[in-house]
């Protein structure tokens, strides 16, 4: 197993290849590394210049005195192999080579080179065909898509590991979007040296990350995969996507099982058997990470509905009840008599419990403090609609306030444009997931729940 | 018959067969029961689509059928002809395995039968598979209610998925299985038909 750590918490970085020319992959990583605010130490490797951005540069990585914890190389393929022998030599404890033009594009010969050179000298690399790694702790950032391209997301819990770096910027400018934050960015490429079984590891040992969220085209080494499988997801939730869903057919196939158990379909049964949870697209992906990141194990699978729309009540009590193994909880009798004293008399004291339309901050606080108390529930959705006229910041904030003290996996449902945006933000980065539809919620605290019961054996609910 | 004895040896139930190459070893293997004649060869893979099942097999229709399949058999050969004792009636389920050239030995379950390819409702796991791997397979399926009759033969179904796990973890020879259909009752089952590969 490779240790990344020193790749994603580097003391001293060297970016050979650093460019003044401001349309090289060189240039924008140096500018990423400054803009970062990087506070380790940084140097510039380029042959043809004495200073790179106002920083000393140097003409080959044996020439920096100090000792090199991270090599990011951003050179053409053809000059990959020597300078990876350089930084060897120079002992330099971890590279990340961003260059393309390797295996995937049929230069296997060069891409087996770098392995051999990356495994003589026991050095960790990265790559090739990659972004390579971010870490908004330690302000690393070898991505080479300037900032106003890609938005970068906040601290958090979710580490992001992609094959593919134009997915996964994608996925990271939508990270950057929501409330929840990236703790690990890690895209690896062609997976010459340091292959996904090595990233899982250290994932699964890094006390920053609470949830691995992975996007997989394919997978190095079966074996290796299964063992390391079985031991993450006892530790950590790892949501996991995978392209490829459509086989291109299975060569003799005699038997009805090989016709069935197909190329994707054993990629699901592997990723089933041992507990990740399986996003189905984009969507799913952000859906899933973000409440395995925040919520907390259920007690149960009996859900409350707070709502201030009586119709966005009912339609998630659909998605809840079509799920397979939620239920609707029934409000026990304390809960009523609470309720009963609090709420105006148009509320009907059942769940979904609809609030009704002028439900502002306190008629929020009051039903969640009741509901937050009764044993007959598990877990609970508030329904927010914000085009109604009692909604506004002041509920959020009453959310906020309240997810503090509730125990119980608590997350929102709010549906519109801007001033739901704006919300959303702000909730989330509260630690309240919010989704934008009843099926998002509902199969989000499905695959909550579905983890949770993988770790503790449980076969089914209902 | 080999295939048979292999099943045997892990403790998997399958119904009583016999090779018969005359209508005399056909009539003497059925004694008073139904039997089933089926032409065995490698030209025909799906049976009954090619029409080369006889089920449910009296006395007075065996030697009809028999002539019947020896006459398909010589455009077929090389054939065989099996005649097996009539199976009662149940859930007809598929149990199978193949190796994956990543993952290694893969098991799987489905609703079987003529419905397999029809509605794909299979779940797989990689062998070798724990009891909660087991269960959670058969509670994977669409039929679940359906193939353990609302839980009753659960049991049966899953102990029948370990032997067949631990079957295919231990042949080093064997790269595909399948027991298509294994005819599933309340209380009792039959392995109707057997498909090894090597």
């Amino acid at each position: 197993m490779k240790d990344l750590t020193r790749m994603l918490n580097p003391r001293s970085v060297a970016i050979i290849g650093a460019s003044r020319d401001p349309e090289k992959v060189g240039h924008i990583i140096l500018q990423n590394y400054i803009n970062a605010g990087y506070s380790g130490r940084l140097y510039p490797v380029n042959k043809n210049a004495d200073t790179v951005m106002g920083l000393q540069s140097y003409s080959s990585i044996s020439k920096i005195k100090d000792s090199i914890d991270l090599a990011v190389i951003a050179v053409p393929a053809q000059i990959v192999p020597s300078v990876l022998e350089e930084c060897g030599k120079a002992g330099v404890k971890s590279t990340v080579v961003v260059s393309g033009g390797f295996a995937e594009v049929g230069n296997k010969e060069l891409q087996d080179q770098l392995a051999e050179i990356a495994t003589k000298y026991n050095m960790p690399t990265l790559g090739p065909n990659c972004l390579g790694v971010m870490d908004p702790r330690s302000r690393i950032d070898t991505l080479f898509l300037p900032t106003y391209k890609l938005s970068r997301p906040q601290i958090g819990g979710v580490s992001f590991m992609a094959q593919s770096g134009a997915v996964g910027s994608t996925i990271l400018d939508m990270i950057s979007g929501e409330g929840f934050g990236l703790s690990k960015f890690i895209s690896y490429g062609n997976a010459a040296h340091v292959n996904e079984i090595d990233i899982l590891n250290y994932l699964m040992n890094d006390k920053d990350t609470n949830v691995i969220v992975a996007y997989i085209e394919g997978i190095s080494d079966g074996k290796g995969f299964i063992d390391i499988a079985k031991k993450v997801t006892k530790i950590k939730p790892v949501v996991v996507l995978k392209a490829g869903r459509t086989s291109a057919g299975i060569e003799a196939a005699h038997s009805h099982t090989a016709t069935l158990a197909g190329d994707y379909e054993t990629h699901e049964a592997l990723f089933r058997q041992f507990g990740f949870t399986i996003a189905n697209d984009i969507s799913e992906l952000l859906y899933y990470a973000k409440i395995l990141d925040s919520e907390p194990e259920p007690s149960g699978n009996r859900i409350a509905i707070v709502t201030n729309g009586g119709g966005a009540g009912v339609l998630t009590a659909d998605a809840i009840s079509l799920s397979p193994n939620l239920k609707l909880a029934k409000l026990g009798n304390q809960t009523i008599n609470k309720l009963k004293k609090s709420m105006p008399p148009l509320v009907n004291l059942r769940n979904p419990l609809d609030l009704a339309g002028d439900a502002d901050d306190k008629r929020y606080g009051s039903a969640l403090a009741a509901i937050s108390e009764d044993e007959n529930i598990d877990m609970v959705i508030v329904i927010v609609l914000f085009q109604t006229p009692g909604a506004d910041s002041k509920v959020a904030s009453q959310l906020i306030r309240m997810k503090e003290s509730i125990k119980k996996p608590m997350i929102v449902i709010s549906i519109g444009t801007s001033y739901t945006q704006m919300h959303k933000i702000m909730m989330e980065s509260a630690g309240l997931p919010v989704y934008d539809s009843p099926t998002a919620a509902a199969s989000s605290l499905e695959a909550l729940l579905k983890y949770h019961m993988y770790k503790r054996k449980i076969v089914s609910l209902v | 018959m080999q295939a048979k004895s292999t099943l045997k040896k892990y403790g998997i139930k399958s119904i009583e067969s016999k090779y018969v190459s005359t209508r005399k070893e056909a009539l003497d293997f059925a004694g008073k029961d139904a039997i089933v004649l089926k032409l065995l060869s490698e030209k025909a893979l799906h049976k009954t689509k090619a029409g080369l099942v006889k089920l449910n097999l009296k006395s007075d229709e065996i030697s009809k059928a028999f002539d019947y399949l020896e006459t398909k058999g010589k455009q077929l050969k090389p054939y065989k002809i099996i005649a097996q004792k009539m199976a009662n009636s149940g859930i007809e389920i598929i149990i199978g395995a193949r190796v994956d050239k990543q993952f290694g030995k893969v098991l799987m379950i489905g609703l079987g039968g003529i419905y397999v390819e029809t509605f794909k409702d299979v779940a797989l796991r990689i062998v070798p598979i724990s009891d909660y791997d087991a269960l959670s397979m058969v509670d994977q399926l669409k039929s679940k209610n359906v193939i353990t009759h609302n839980g009753s033969s659960t049991k049966m179904i899953t102990e029948l998925l370990i032997k067949t796990s631990k079957m295919f973890a231990s042949d080093k020879k064997l790269t595909e299985l399948d027991l298509n259909p294994i005819i599933i009752r309340e209380k009792d089952y039959d392995v109707v038909d057997i498909r090894m590969i090597q």
